[in-house]
């Protein structure tokens, strides 16, 4: 069952599809679009459209200028019935990979036809490395921290030059890296060949014969994470190796290398964060993406330490019996405790954010990922609940009415095994949590048309649609009709224009992509704000006016709520706390005479001074740049150039502009020109003249004046 | 810009940034490393590194 490839959903969401899941369309389209909340792999992704038959007619892939979005281009004239449009979707952040299909209809919809959607279940082999790769990667940080935090102060002894402790203590915590390690690798060896069976989706055998893992680990995201963890696993499993090979010869080396591998197994834990849930977060990625790393961290230093201490212990306490074993695993204990506390405090902070951050309603409970994450915190409860009885049992003075229960707790090392196998499910949990499908947040349900408009000149009607109509690259969907039949063979040309910047864009050629639809596409709506489409038949221009919304119409990011921000409230409590000892000790060292004080907030004051001044400096080149690449009109044009207005101009040309008549030389050499003049230059030339061109009358109003523009800007050659 | 490493939607610095933080952790290993060798065990009569600690000092068990 391991060894067959099983794709689950992942971290990433389809926030929109073109067409909406089972949409009846009256038109054929001409291509399915697919946006999704984070980049895909575009090797491994594709769009497959089949019809009612099961025939394929089409299949599409990542748009190779926005990893987000998939599409596939349709044969035109599809006749009516259902068609069925699966997706394979590879996100690039985790390596995740989905099946689905969805369905639409042309003409009416059929019952009997349904799309399939995306498991919600986790994959059995990615549980396994995943559980391999956080425990052992849990354990190698709770190991490296206890020695260094913990053991060394309260069991340390000169007279071992190798570590400080007893050799059977160092022995012991070797295993124990030894086997975190081996699992580690092992783990890491294992997600690179899940991935890969999934990316292919073959079947071990195959991975493994044809080498496809190394396409994946070469040619992936989820490859460039696997080779940064697999390094450091490498330097790790190095600075040991060579700590221990030089034991005899050189002692003094392995203490210092066991404290510093302790940085290593916290970047090791923080590339488990870069591929974990946090990473396709909605809402505060990076925030996300710190609260789960310090979590792990937190989880690493109190579990992997409870870990570590309980397998310790046994053979560190093997010589000693009596009050004599009691003191001396009170003294770690002692030790041991404040860091838990710290250590828990900061887990159960970040937990309850990131918890907070995938539910964000009750029912959301009820899916597969509410169900691990109860299943979870019943078991980090008990885990409380254990760690709490060894809290009081260390302070029996302060507890004296759990006095009972506590005194059960004298050796300690039972309930410490107790703990370490709880801590042991619990991680097993957090590995079934990491590959479990998150539920999918209500607000991307929320259907948002794109903007659209449609105008009708003479016999011709030309409906326009913006997609996705957000600031960036954008689709101009001409749909084009004459009478009521759809006009296809026709050259249909499109230009954007920003009229408060007094800024054109190029003429497109729009594709004809059959049955009267026509398609361009183009970044110039590059900002939210008021924008005009200006669109050309023939001769017949129609103009459509658009408000570009600054929120994105394809909901990327949830706003946080009141949880979410008394959940990072806590966090940071949580991490201010853990810091304080240091914080205290630091201020103490502080010199705080007056003159050291005032030198010190002058720097400061100054050293902010200078960055707030060179900030605005940065702002103000930026803008000036932006001023002299596109300066702002001196006068806007306020009237939309659509066919009323066209009309009025030549009706105002033809009475008030005598010598602006085609064959006049200057005239045609300013129409020539055209497409080196903005409109504030139109306008001038109609208010004061062109060169030898004459300006038309006076007493004209700025609306009539912009009319003529329009009109003018019409005549513009079209290259 | 070079990609060395790639996180997902999490903006166009990400190299930076996680390069960044790799070296910065590198640096305090670094640190660890030095001045973990420069600090000797700590033997039981140690004067106490914070008021806090004072209790887990007086546990201190050398162990044999």
């Amino acid at each position: 069952m391991l060894c067959a490839p099983s794709p689950a959903q992942a971290h990433g969401y389809l926030l929109r599809s073109i067409p909406d899941e089972r949409a009846t369309l009256e038109r054929a389209p001409v291509r399915v679009q697919y946006w999704f909340s984070e980049g895909l792999e575009a090797e491994y992704s594709g769009v497959t459209v089949r019809d009612a038959a099961g025939t394929v007619i089409a299949t599409g892939s990542v748009d190779p200028t926005n990893p987000t979005v998939m599409a596939a281009r349709l044969p035109p004239n599809l006749p009516d019935g259902a068609y069925v449009v699966e997706l394979r979707v590879a996100f690039a952040s985790d390596g995740h990979v989905i099946f689905q299909s969805r369905v639409f209809f042309v003409g009416a919809a059929m019952a009997n036809v349904a799309g399939v959607a995306a498991s919600d279940l986790p994959v059995s082999l990615e549980i396994v490395w995943r559980a391999l790769v956080l425990a052992s990667s849990v354990l190698l940080f709770g190991v490296f921290a206890l020695y260094s935090g913990v053991l060394l102060p309260a069991w340390g002894n000169p007279v071992y030059a190798a570590g400080g402790l007893p050799p059977r203590v160092m022995r012991r915590l070797s295993a124990l890296v030894v086997v975190a390690l081996v699992a580690a690798f092992a783990g890491n060896v294992l997600a690179l060949l899940q991935q890969a069976m999934v990316f292919f989706n073959a079947d071990l055998g195959r991975v493994i014969a044809q080498g496809l893992w190394g396409v994946v680990r070469a040619g992936t995201r989820f490859g460039d994470v696997w080779t940064g963890r697999m390094l450091l696993l490498a330097l790790l499993a190095l600075l040991f190796a060579a700590s221990w090979r030089l034991r005899d010869q050189q002692p003094e080396i392995m203490r210092p290398t066991w404290a510093a591998s302790a940085w290593i197994a916290a970047l090791l834990l923080g590339t488990v964060s870069v591929s974990s849930h946090a990473a396709g977060a909605l809402m505060l990625p990076w925030a996300a993406m710190l609260v789960n790393w310090t979590h792990t961290l937190g989880v690493g230093a109190w579990a992997g330490g409870v870990a570590a201490l309980a397998l310790v212990a046994p053979v560190a306490l093997a010589a000693y019996t009596g009050e004599a074993r009691r003191q001396a695993l009170l003294a770690v204990l002692r030790r041991f405790s404040p860091l838990a506390v710290v250590a828990l405090l900061v887990v159960v902070t970040t937990g309850v954010y990131s918890a907070a951050m995938w539910i964000r309603a009750p029912e959301q409970l009820a899916t597969t990922y509410g169900g691990a994450l109860v299943a979870k915190l019943a078991f980090v409860a008990i885990l409380l609940g254990v760690g709490g009885l060894h809290f009081a049992a260390l302070r029996p003075e302060r507890f004296t009415r759990w006095s009972a229960p506590v005194a059960r707790l004298r050796d300690f090392v039972p309930t410490l095994r107790l703990e370490a196998l709880l801590v042991v499910v619990v991680l097993a949990l957090t590995a079934v949590l990491s590959a479990t499908p998150l539920p999918q947040p209500a607000f991307l349900d929320e259907t948002i048309p794109p903007p659209s408009a449609a105008q009708t000149v003479g016999d011709w009607t030309a409906a326009v649609s913006v997609t996705p109509g957000e600031p960036g690259i954008n689709s101009y969907d001409v749909v084009l009709t004459r009478g009521a039949t759809g006009a296809a063979g026709q050259v249909v040309r499109v230009r954007v224009t920003d009229p408060m910047r007094d800024w054109r864009g190029e003429w497109l050629t729009a594709e004809d992509a059959g049955d009267g639809l026509y398609i361009a596409t183009g970044d110039e709506m590059r900002r939210a704000g008021d924008w005009w489409m200006q669109v050309r038949v023939g001769d017949t221009q129609l103009a459509y006016a658009w408000t570009i919304q600054a929120d994105p119409a394809l909901a990327q990011a949830a706003s946080p709520g009141i949880v979410n921000v008394l959940a990072l409230a806590g966090v940071l409590v949580a991490l201010g706390f853990a810091a304080y000892p240091r914080a205290r000790r630091f201020y103490h060292r502080l010199d705080l005479r007056p003159a050291t004080v005032t030198v010190a907030l002058g720097a400061l004051l100054a050293t902010v001074g200078i960055v707030v001044a060179a900030m605005i400096g940065i702002q103000a080149s930026q803008a000036q740049l932006e001023t002299q690449i596109s300066p702002p009109p001196a006068v806007v044009n306020t009237v939309l150039p659509d066919a009323d207005s066209l009309a009025r101009g030549a009706v105002l040309i033809e009475a008030t502009c005598p010598a602006w008549r085609a064959g006049q030389a200057s005239f045609d050499q300013f129409v020539q020109g055209l497409p080196r003049l903005r409109d504030e230059d139109v306008y001038r030339a109609v208010s004061e003249g062109w060169r030898e061109l004459p300006p038309c009358e006076t007493g004209l109003s700025a609306s009539a004046r912009w009319d003529i523009v329009n009109r003018v800007r019409a005549w513009e050659p079209v290259g | 810009m070079v990609s060395l490493l790639a996180h997902g939607a999490l903006g166009a610095f990400d190299e930076l940034i996680f390069v960044g933080v790799a070296v910065i952790f590198l640096v305090m290993m670094g640190i660890s490393w030095i001045r973990s060798r420069s600090t000797p065990v700590q033997p039981p009569e140690a004067t106490p590194a914070t008021p806090t600690e004072s209790a887990a000092d007086d546990a201190h068990f050398p162990l044999e």
